[in-house]
């Protein structure tokens, strides 16, 4: 559906984005995975026709998005970082507007508005202001807008930057039904989270390269480290770490009255019965679980947030 | 495409009720203001100078000649003697109000008794100058030929050169208007082209651009909204003079609705040139705000061109205020015909397409880049 080929852009002096290449396929959420200023919103300007690229090609659904940029625009619907919306308009209005421009024949747009609006659970207020709107509420119309001329792609920067916890559910059932519906999307985030939830493959990018990507398993078979169990005991005396060790081969630190045991989930009652076996009363479990917050740590060596 | 947008930017301007209270209730005031500073309002109190009558003595007799020298003795009058083709042409370009003309015979008549050769031409623009003219000299003639037979003879043919109106208004009445309207619609236009990097700071720019909109037309209806608000804005000006002081906007609507359109066309061009100058908000603010007040200075806004000295009124003629401020007063005060106004009104429309086209440059080199 979309592919992006050794893309490089520059500002000044800032290499914003660096020779990337991937390629989304249809029906698939993709993610892209990157720290603040990795490239993430300048790669989505130029998928978007608005910004031009240093050097390499984006080709949209086999058209090269350079030379049909009037075409790959309404094949792809964009939902930028920032809210675009006219604050002093109310949302119908706004929607009434954004889906003009694509030459929606108007009865059918009013549809369209009347559904989008359902979709994403605010018909009741679409008489009022913008304005008047939580930053949750506004991140919606901002996502309605970008659809309303069924795009077959549709681009989110950061859809849900600083809204709280109900929203962004809400914006994630809106991304699943959209790509149940057969919608390609592109998903920018600095939150694993989001895209461990969301995306069936990941690219991650920092400092305008591509570091690493694939399906969240690919991406984590990248990384030696394995999922391990932390338990902490009341009580651990010299000889119990010594036959833990030689029960659990897959000890593998200890540290006053805690264990590090390198095991899956899978494992976890086998090392409780041996615990019980020994008669050590355990305080704590702790489950460290490899996710893409790792893998980037173990990539780049930084954390993905500060 | 662009009926789209325009139709958005004026529903947006529209709904700012603190740019409406600036574009249509600030332009009133300063209006008010400005026509009272300049005496366009009320009695005029200014002591009465002789009214000038050109005089054309085409007799050229000892009779002709005394009853001139009489004649001229009148306070209310001064005479001044000139050619009948160029008295002629003088009172047609309303230099002066009337000439008055001795034909050839007139010394014969007097001695005769048979009706005077004496034609007075004048503009009739001036109905209330001539109205005190005209009994002036009846009144001379019966005084200084004295002779009763002659007095009944006394019949002051008048033609009228320029054609009848009803009242020409007072120069302080246009200045006030004209002036203070084209002044204060460059604040509100630069305000409306302002817009256009509000969109680009708020994100709906990029937006537009990521919608199958040509950057062009972005401009192109920034342009058109705020000719739609310079047209409202300085009808409402002209209308709200008539009502108040009595401005006569219907004597010649067709050619005001002209200029009208031309200056909006010429400001607003100037507003989205304005705009695409700059980068931000603040740089517009401060420019626009320099440039217009120096624009309006110059142009005639706030203190009228004949005041000016001379090198000023020649500096003049750069600014957009200059010629709609001309063109009112050759509308209201020389009520020229609209073919001797169309000069004036072509050179707003070049002034207008120079900067539509300068801006579309500049628009595409500073607004729309993202980077
Ligand atoms: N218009 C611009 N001018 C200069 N530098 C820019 C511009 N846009 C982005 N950058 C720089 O490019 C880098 C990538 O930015 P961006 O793509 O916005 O990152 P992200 O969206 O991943 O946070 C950053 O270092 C940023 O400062
Ligand atoms: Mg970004």
């Amino acid at each position: 559906m979309i592919q992006v080929q050794n893309l490089s852009k520059s500002f000044q002096n800032i290499q914003a984005v660096n020779d990337i290449s991937f390629t989304i396929k249809k029906g698939e959420i993709f993610g892209l995975l990157g720290p603040n200023g990795a490239g993430k919103s300048t790669t989505l300007n130029m998928m978007s026709t608005i910004l031009k690229s240093d050097a390499g090609t984006i080709h949209i659904d086999g058209k090269n998005s350079r030379e049909n940029s009037k075409e790959c625009k309404h094949l792809i619907g964009v939902v930028p970082q920032e809210i675009s919306l006219y604050e002093d308009l109310s949302a119908y209005q706004n929607l009434l507007f954004w889906g003009d421009l694509y030459g929606i024949p108007s009865k059918i747009l009013k549809e369209r508005i009347h559904t989008t609006l359902e979709l994403i659970g605010l018909l009741d207020r679409k008489k009022d202001l913008i304005k008047t709107y939580s930053g949750g509420m506004k991140r919606r119309i901002n996502i309605a807008a970008a659809l309303l001329h069924h795009p077959k792609i549709l681009f989110m920067d950061e859809p849900t930057v600083g809204i709280d916890p109900q929203s962004r559910n809400h914006i994630f059932e809106v991304i699943e039904t959209l790509n149940k519906q057969g919608m390609t999307i592109v998903y920018t985030t600095h939150y694993m989270e989001e895209v461990e939830r969301l995306c069936d493959r990941i690219a991650i990018i920092d400092s305008g390269k591509i570091i690493a990507q694939g399906t969240q398993s690919q991406l984590k078979e990248l990384v030696q480290t394995k999922e391990s169990i932390q338990f902490e005991f009341n009580f651990l005396s010299e000889s119990n770490v010594d036959q833990l060790r030689e029960l659990l081969p897959y000890t593998v630190a200890q540290n006053e009255n805690k264990l590090l045991v390198e095991t899956t989930v899978q494992e976890l009652s086998k090392v409780i019965t041996t615990c019980n076996e020994l008669q050590l009363s355990i305080k704590d479990i702790q489950l460290n679980k490899v996710n893409l917050e790792a893998i980037f740590l173990n990539l780049t060596g930084k954390q993905l947030r500060d | 495409m662009i009926f789209t947008i325009l139709r958005k930017d004026l529903r947006l301007y529209f709904s700012d009720k603190k740019g409406i209270l600036v574009t249509f209730l600030l332009p009133i005031i300063m209006i008010t203001l400005f026509a009272f500073a300049f005496g366009g309002v009320g009695k005029k109190k200014s002591p009465p100078k002789p009214l000038k009558v050109l005089v054309v003595d085409k007799d050229a007799t000892t009779a002709s000649q005394e009853l001139i020298a009489k004649l001229n003795s009148i306070k209310t009058i001064q005479l001044i003697t000139s050619e009948e083709e160029k008295a002629v042409d003088l009172v047609r370009k309303g230099k002066n109000i009337a000439a008055l003309i001795f034909e050839k015979g007139f010394s014969d008549a007097v001695a005769a008794d048979t009706d005077l050769p004496i034609e007075l031409k004048y503009d009739a623009a001036r109905d209330f100058q001539m109205r005190i003219i005209h009994s002036v000299l009846k009144e001379g003639f019966k005084y200084h030929l004295g002779k009763v037979d002659v007095i009944n003879n006394i019949k002051l043919k008048t033609t009228s050169l320029i054609k009848e109106s009803s009242t020409k208004a007072h120069p302080g009445l246009v200045q006030a208007v004209g002036g203070t309207a084209i002044m204060m619609l460059l604040f509100s236009i630069a305000a409306i082209g302002g817009g256009l990097l509000d969109e680009k700071e708020a994100g709906t720019l990029k937006r537009l651009l990521i919608a199958p909109v040509k950057p062009l037309y972005i401009l192109l209806a920034k342009m058109g909204t705020a000719m739609v608000v310079s047209i409202l804005q300085l009808s409402a000006m002209f209308v709200f003079a008539w009502l108040a002081f009595g401005l006569p906007i219907f004597m010649d609507v067709f050619s005001l609705i002209l200029l009208i359109l031309c200056i909006s066309f010429a400001v607003s061009s100037f507003g989205v040139f304005l705009v695409s100058t700059v980068k931000t908000r603040q740089q517009l603010q401060g420019m626009s705000t320099i440039i217009i007040i120096l624009m309006s200075a110059i142009g005639g806004s706030m203190i009228p061109i004949n005041m000016m000295p001379a090198f000023m009124q020649k500096i003049a003629i750069i600014s957009v205020n200059y010629w709609g401020i001309e063109g009112f007063f050759d509308i209201f005060w020389r009520q020229l015909p609209l073919i001797a106004m169309l000069p004036k009104m072509g050179i707003l429309l070049a002034i207008g397409l120079g900067m539509t086209l300068v801006s579309t440059v500049l628009f595409k080199k500073n607004i729309i880049a993202i980077e």
